[in-house]
């Protein structure tokens, strides 16, 4: 019983992880339309800026995240309004292709940047937790955890308190009206996109506390980021959360399945994304399409 | 004798009912007009039976059998062909191998080859006045001529009941008159017809009957001269005080109207 | 009679009748000067093996991308899982050869025999989707289905099976290419029959195919698995060739990214189109390896290469469809102008 209670735990503050890394996953997807397969090297960029970070000035991860979010909205920004921008009115496929394009050149500068080697980030208190009797909670993905949800209050306060939510939002209901009302939408989409690369490059940042990263980790977290939002539903950031928690517990449950293991990460997530696409399309809280 | 028999149809679209238990019967031979505002779910009728949607209640018969919920190849190859009402043409294919896509997989018996289906694609395109244009690529067609390449892909299934989804919306006068006589040369060849139209002459020149709809109901349905002066029907378009400012004393309240 | 996919200008049809009559000119002469043959026959050397073991990987991608068209070309169905048929392939082709003990060609029919099966699975639920949901859906079987392989113990789990070896470089080469004849004349006889046009009126319009009579689940679902057949059979061959198969050279993703962007740049929806796409880029591709430290910098070209192509021919695509588009410097400015912001 205990053990279950842990592995709930563990599932929970995992889900907090896929909160984070699908939040501006499901941001681009939802607005501009865009699969971002680029998504997990992102994430992966902002791992490395907090283990750079820490190995060479010893920032504490946590406090690095703010700069993880700055260079990655930089980044962002000037992927979309330089590149991405150009395809944005094309068939949808080649936003895909051209997405994969992007991962393709990011995986690869990183290998050349930081090579394959494994890299990790060991601030004092990691490997250390709070016992609440035989569950214990380690620190760092208790911290994960609350970043998340912060980034996700984050995330809502922009889109509805602020002017440029609105803008932003309006332009994901109808590009052309929005134009026409007088929305910059070169500078509103690469905004977007720009703030959904910050958040992976925070996701990131968290991440590296508790994984070894390598410039290939990204490409999971691509996949599992797509599962979450099919899992919550496009649209809505409860959504990402409840998506993001949901799939943290099937997959922290599913590895414990007799036969299973870690290995099977991205096989559980498959299988989680064909059945939610096929029996409920529009995820646990999502909108009609 | 009935071809197809609507039995309290109903389908609904989140919390909208799009029909709300729609009724009638076509026999062989007729050509029915459906007429009725915006919304009132004429395209969402067509599609339940063409099988497109599946009907959340009610039953669809195609003589005598049932047809709810069958994959729509299969009521295709029945015979019931079909157009929409926003063309849906194939892009890469000439006007030719358009049409002929019909003949190939909408026959009810004997598979064609592509060769002969494309013979059969320019005798159908003869019919539909589209003959000189059979090798221009779509994109090439006005939208009068894209309207008769939906008709004609229909007609080269050789379909025994022909849907028409507002083949005339967007024509100006005298491509009305030319679609008029399109679908009367149709009707000759024996193919039972079910229109929806918003062009009052159309439904006057060509129906024998005439069935309104309006919020997913059948509201009236009868010869189309008598279903066109019904109040209901004016109240349904126009809205009430309207009708009631054309039509001298209000009678009592018609059951089931407005609603 | 004419059909839909052999509509092409005269520009074209010129480049891709060259590019493949000197393919064919190449696969002539090259027994001839291989290393062996020359030697016994005297003759001065053309190629070498590094030359045949490029032919052989080019004659691979020609079967990748033509099967890749089928779906993704001529049914209109980006797939992204095409790579888990090729893994199936190859591990049938492993298996039963490394631990079975089976002949390789006995082993070789089985391995589209398994992509199919597995195709006619997976399909029946995912063609269901579409667009970025079929697109990620497929691209979750690659990974998953590598994923499932990399840790089962018989399959090698994450070391890779290895195979015995068999020294042949122009069996392989010949073997390879009668695999993308057979890719080629595949998608020939496809296009000139019902079940072709069945296909083209899915991709241009499901909803109008289904009401004119196409049974649509079966269309796509027998296009999947003659797309996965072709597949597992270039990779059943590749296993033996390579002699080593693992997640990591029998799953790769940009394999399947490969393949794609050969066959839309070639001309998606042609027959000829993926052959010429395969040939072209599989050269820069390779040249980009040997210029640079190798893989990494191959890598970032593909990048690049991949952005470019869909930053300035994405209406290519469509154009070239119909036949419709002019390569130059006027169209790729009215590209950028309409699809982007």
């Amino acid at each position: 019983m205990s053990q279950f209670a842990q592995q709930v735990v563990l599932g929970l503050l995992l889900g907090g992880i896929y909160v984070a890394v699908a939040l501006g996953f499901s941001l681009v997807w939802g607005i501009l339309n865009i699969v971002n397969l680029a998504h997990g090297a992102l994430v992966i960029v902002g791992a490395y800026i907090t283990w750079d970070l820490f190995t060479r000035l010893h920032v504490d991860p946590f406090l690095s995240l703010p700069v993880d979010a700055l260079t990655l909205f930089v980044i962002g920004y000037a992927l979309q309004r330089g590149v991405i921008n150009r395809v944005i009115r094309a068939p949808l496929f080649f936003t895909f292709l051209l997405t994969f394009g992007i991962n393709l050149v990011i995986v690869s500068l990183l290998l050349l940047i930081f090579t394959a080697d494994f890299r990790s980030v060991t601030p004092s208190y990691s490997g250390t937790g709070l016992h609440l009797g035989s569950v214990i909670i380690p620190y760092i993905r208790l911290g994960g955890l609350a970043v998340a949800l912060a980034m996700a209050g984050v995330l809502w306060a922009i889109l509805n308190r602020t002017r440029i939510g609105a803008a932003i939002l309006a332009v994901g209901a109808d590009r052309d009206a929005a134009q026409l009302v007088g929305v910059d939408l070169r500078h509103i989409y690469a905004l977007t996109f720009a703030i959904g690369a910050a958040f992976a490059g925070v996701a990131g940042g968290i991440i590296s506390t508790f994984q070894s990263i390598t410039p290939t980790a990204g490409d999971p977290y691509t996949l599992q980021a797509f599962a979450v939002v099919i899992l919550g539903g496009l649209g809505r950031v409860s959504a990402t959360i409840a998506g993001g928690l949901a799939f943290g517990l099937i997959e922290v449950l599913g590895q414990s399945a007799p036969g299973l293991g870690s290995g099977f990460a991205n096989a559980i997530a498959f299988v989680v994304l064909v059945l939610v696409l096929v029996i409920r399309p529009r995820g646990l809280l999502g909108r009609l399409a | 004798m009935t071809l197809l028999a609507v039995n309290d149809v109903s389908k609904r679209f989140g919390g909208v009912n799009a029909l709300a238990g729609v009724s009638f019967g076509v026999d062989e031979g007729d050509v029915l007009g459906i007429i009725g505002p915006n919304g009132a779910g004429k395209t969402t009728l067509l599609n339940c039976i063409s099988g497109l949607y599946r009907p959340d209640g009610g039953d669809i018969r195609w003589e005598a059998a049932s047809i709810s919920g069958m994959a729509p190849y299969r009521i295709a190859r029945l015979g019931i062909g079909r157009t929409f009402q926003i063309v849906r043409p194939f892009p890469s294919m000439t006007v030719r191998e358009n049409t002929a896509t019909g003949a190939l997989f909408g026959r009810p018996h004997g598979r064609l080859q592509p060769a002969a289906a494309l013979a059969e694609a320019d005798e159908v395109l003869g019919l539909v006045g589209l003959g000189e244009k059979r090798d221009y690529p779509v994109l090439r067609l006005t939208v009068p001529d894209r309207k008769r390449l939906e008709v004609a892909r229909a007609l080269a299934m050789r379909p025994r009941l022909l849907l028409l989804d507002e083949v005339m919306a967007g024509l100006n006068d005298v491509e009305v008159e030319q679609a008029l006589q399109m679908i009367r040369r149709v009707r000759d060849r024996g193919v039972t017809i079910v229109l929806i139209e918003h062009v009052m002459k159309v439904i006057v020149g060509i129906c024998n009957r005439a069935l309104v709809l309006n919020f997913g109901r059948t509201l009236v349905e009868g010869p189309p001269s008598e279903v066109l002066k019904d109040k209901r029907v004016i109240e349904a378009y126009l809205g009430r005080r309207y009708a009631q400012d054309q039509q001298p004393p209000p009678r009592s309240h018609p059951e089931g109207a407005g609603t | 009679m004419s059909a839909p996919g052999r509509r092409q200008p005269n520009w074209r049809r010129r480049i891709t009748v060259s590019v493949v009559a000197l393919a064919l000119a190449f696969v002539v002469l090259a027994p001839l000067t291989s290393l062996d043959a020359a030697q016994q026959a005297g003759l001065p050397l053309l190629t070498d093996k590094l030359w045949f073991r490029l032919a052989t990987t080019v004659a691979m991608f020609v079967v990748l991308a033509s099967g890749w068209n089928i779906i993704g070309g001529l049914t209109g169905y980006a797939s992204f899982g095409n790579v888990a048929f090729f893994g199936l392939g190859a591990y049938t082709v492993g298996v039963l050869v490394a631990n079975r003990g089976w002949p390789f060609p006995l082993a070789l029919l089985a391995a589209p025999l398994v992509a199919a099966v597995f195709a006619l699975i997976v399909g029946l639920p995912l063609l269901r989707l579409r667009g970025h949901y079929f697109a990620v859906a497929t691209l979750g079987v690659g990974v998953a289905v590598g994923e499932v392989v990399n840790n089962i113990g018989p399959l090698g789990a994450s070391t890779g099976l290895f195979l015995p070896i068999v020294r042949s470089d122009i069996a392989f080469f010949y073997l390879m290419l009668g695999a993308a004849v057979l890719a080629v004349v595949t998608t020939w006889i496809i296009l000139r029959t019902r079940f072709g046009y069945g296909l083209l009126a899915i991709r241009e319009n499901e909803e109008a195919a289904a009401v004119i009579g196409v049974n649509t689940t079966f269309y796509k679902v027998a296009a999947f698995c003659v797309a996965a057949a072709l597949t597992g059979l270039a990779g059943g061959i590749f296993a033996q060739w390579n002699s080593f198969i693992n997640q990591e050279n029998v799953f790769a993703i940009s394999d399947n990214v490969q393949m794609i962007l050969m066959a839309v740049v070639g001309g998606a929806g042609t027959v000829l189109g993926p052959v010429a796409g395969a040939i072209a880029l599989e050269l820069i591709i390779q040249t980009l390896a040997g210029g640079g430290s190798g893989a990494v910098y191959s890598q970032i070209g593909l990048g690049v290469l991949l952005a470019a192509c869909v930053i300035f021919i994405p209406r290519g695509v469509i154009d070239f469809f119909g036949g419709r588009s002019r390569l130059s410097l006027r169209y790729f400015r009215q590209t950028l102008r309409e699809t982007s912001v």
